[in-house]
């Protein structure tokens, strides 16, 4: 009996997350599409988005509803609260992630052992889009012909090549950006990635045939709109979006500071091999 | 006047003018603006051609800056024969690769040492207050490292083999591969990448104040101007260490962190050539101030690529679970005295390794 009050709890959580789901929707869309940005001071016409943001999303907790969570004990015994994940209603168009039936048992495994093998967690290059929504900020430097995004994870950054298409080298985790102005919105293609990178915590992942059709749209002077059409065959049924709203950070005088996180992550990854 | 003797003092000139443009201190070329009116020092630039230059001029070459025929001709190839016997030492101990994968081949730079100023091309004299520091360091030094071997632990490996940075300006020397930077400016910052070990200094010009003393960072806290032609950059705020391996800079050693400020520039002096310049000017470490440049030469490259460098950090494990397997094996290992660099060893600090 209890457990079934404890699903049917569960259930009115659901529908309530889902209520305010569809009500944050509808309140991203205020400033709307008939924001006109402020232009670039020099004059070339474009949408100026020079500046540092951030995401307040549970994005990189998990993509999709999700109730909070802890870690396994053997975590918890060392972390406390701060080994749980808050819950968080999805960022997912449509709710769900489309696997492929087979690709759900690894993104089930990647969760199980997601407090050894996350990237993040190994101070990884994070990848595109979870640099994006990763709980740190990241700046844009707009420019004449590049637009530089940095972050401050990991001192990762990328080279959006707006004055012509620059095919990638290699793949690489940060993948290879092209991008273009549709009116306000900048939009960028994202190819070539190596496959180690992940999209949350939860172990969402992709292969490397993914590509990210990612486009920033200004909504008022301290938001814009981020939403990453995801695309990968040997993962996905078909592709799928996420919708993310960004954040101006407005202090004054702020400034990126270094994550240099190696130091961070090289008792977890070389621990086994220390001298004892 | 022979027709030889006319050319040989047409080619002399030429050489005499090509010193005299490497070394002005006042290019009077004028960079192309950006829209906002400063100097335009976008896009990506290379060390690679100033490989194999010493930091420091040989005696060999007191008084001549630039080398030219016969004597260029084989310093060059000495140059060649050095760069090769460590190519070939670094890529057996850690497979890093064949000689011919390093940038620094072929590289024809006649210039006999980096440092330009003083003009005998040597790092001034540190001060007695310097020398008794740099004392004071080795012991604290030796007293850390105590008996603890090569490899007990991540720790006990140099920065760069943990992927952590290349230090500044270090990061700026040409070493084996990887020589470039990446240049993007806003009309209120300016950004430089090095693509190893893909640092970003994001660089506010408006100003500001330096970051709270209580704020360390590896690549410190950098401001910049401009002035006239040239980006002076100015960095403080670095992380407060005594571990050589931490050594903030080129030849930083014998300073202390807390009182350490770096300044660069960057000065667009022809089309395809920015001169770098960093200046050292601690009158409590050295006798007078000192200058190394390099001439940062414009990639045809649009990007840097993605040095992914802890992601693929196996060298470290094999390094570590290399050490347990040889203690197994040979147990008198566990209790040996460790012999460690002094933080005087300059091979610590040598950018080209």
């Amino acid at each position: 009996m209890r457990n079934k009050l404890h699903a049917a709890g569960c259930c009115v959580a659901v529908s309530l997350a889902v209520t305010v789901l569809t009500m944050s929707a509808a309140l991203a869309q205020v400033g709307g599409p008939e924001y006109k940005a402020p232009r670039t001071s020099w004059g070339d016409g474009k949408p100026d988005l020079n500046g540092i943001w951030q995401a307040m999303s549970p994005a990189n907790w998990d993509l999709e509803d999700h109730a909070s969570y802890g870690a396994p004990s053997s975590v918890l015994a060392v972390t406390g609260t701060v080994g749980a994940s808050p819950g968080g209603y999805g960022v997912v168009d449509g709710g769900k992630i489309p696997y492929k039936p087979e690709a759900l048992a690894q993104r089930k495994q990647n969760f199980e052992n997601r407090w050894t093998t996350d990237p993040e967690l190994k101070c990884w290059a994070p990848g595109i889009p979870r640099a994006t929504y990763l709980p740190y900020p990241f700046q844009i430097l707009q420019s004449t012909t590049k637009i530089l995004m940095t972050y401050e994870f990991a001192k990762s950054s990328r080279t959006i090549h707006m004055d012509k298409k620059v095919p990638a080298p290699v793949p690489q985790y940060m993948g290879q950006s092209n991008g273009r102005w549709e009116g306000d919105t900048l939009v960028v293609e994202v190819t070539d990635f190596r496959e180690e990178t992940w999209f949350d915590r939860a172990g969402n992942y992709h292969s490397d045939e993914l590509r990210v059709t990612e486009r920033f749209t200004p909504s008022s002077p301290y938001h814009m709109m981020y939403e990453a059409t995801i695309q990968d065959p040997k993962v996905f049924t078909g592709p799928w979006k996420i919708t993310v709203p960004l954040y101006r950070r407005v202090e004054r005088n702020l400034q990126l500071l270094e994550f240099n996180c190696v130091p961070f992550s090289e008792d977890l990854i070389y621990g086994q091999w220390k001298r004892r | 006047m022979s027709r030889r003797t006319v050319a040989f003092v047409a080619v002399l000139a030429l050489a005499v003018l090509a010193s005299v443009r490497l070394l002005a201190q006042t290019p009077s070329f004028s960079p192309p603006k950006l829209p906002w009116g400063h100097p335009d020092i976008q896009g990506v630039w290379t060390s690679d051609e100033e490989s194999g230059v010493p930091f420091e001029r040989p005696a060999q070459f007191a008084n001549k800056p630039i080398l030219e025929g016969k004597e260029l001709e084989d310093y060059l190839k000495r140059r060649e024969l050095e760069r090769a016997r460590t190519a070939n030492f670094g890529g057996g101990i850690t497979g890093a690769g064949p000689v011919h994968w390093y940038e620094w081949w072929g590289r024809k730079s006649a210039r006999t040492s980096l440092i330009v100023d003083p003009p005998d091309g040597k790092i001034p004299p540190m001060t007695a207050e310097a020398k008794a520091r740099e004392a004071q360091m080795e012991k604290e030094w030796a007293a850390k490292v105590g008996d603890r071997g090569p490899a007990d632990s991540w720790e006990d490996r140099e920065l760069w083999d943990r992927c952590i940075m290349r230090n500044l300006a270090g990061v700026m020397f040409p070493g084996g591969y990887g020589n470039n930077a990446q240049i993007v400016q806003t009309p209120t910052h300016v950004a430089i990448l090095n693509e190893m070990i893909h640092e970003v200094r994001v660089i506010p010009l408006d100003g500001r104040p330096h970051l709270s003393p209580a704020v360390r960072q590896w690549y410190g806290d950098s401001r910049a101007r401009w002035d006239g032609n040239t980006l002076v950059v100015e960095t403080t705020n670095f992380k407060d260490t005594t571990d050589p391996r931490m050594d903030i800079s080129v030849r930083n050693r014998g300073s202390w962190p807390e009182s350490f400020r770096l300044i660069e520039k960057f000065t667009r002096v022809s089309p395809d050539t920015v001169r770098y310049e960093i200046t050292r000017d601690d009158p409590k470490t050295w006798t007078r101030p000192w200058t190394a440049m390099l001439e940062l030469k414009k990639s045809p490259a649009e990007y840097l690529f993605e040095y992914a460098c802890h992601e693929g950090n196996i060298g470290m494990e094999n390094i570590l679970s290399g050490a347990r397997v040889e203690e197994k094996e040979n147990p008198a290992l566990l209790t040996r005295k460790a012999v460690r660099k002094s933080p005087n060893d300059d091979s610590a600090e040598n950018p080209d390794r």
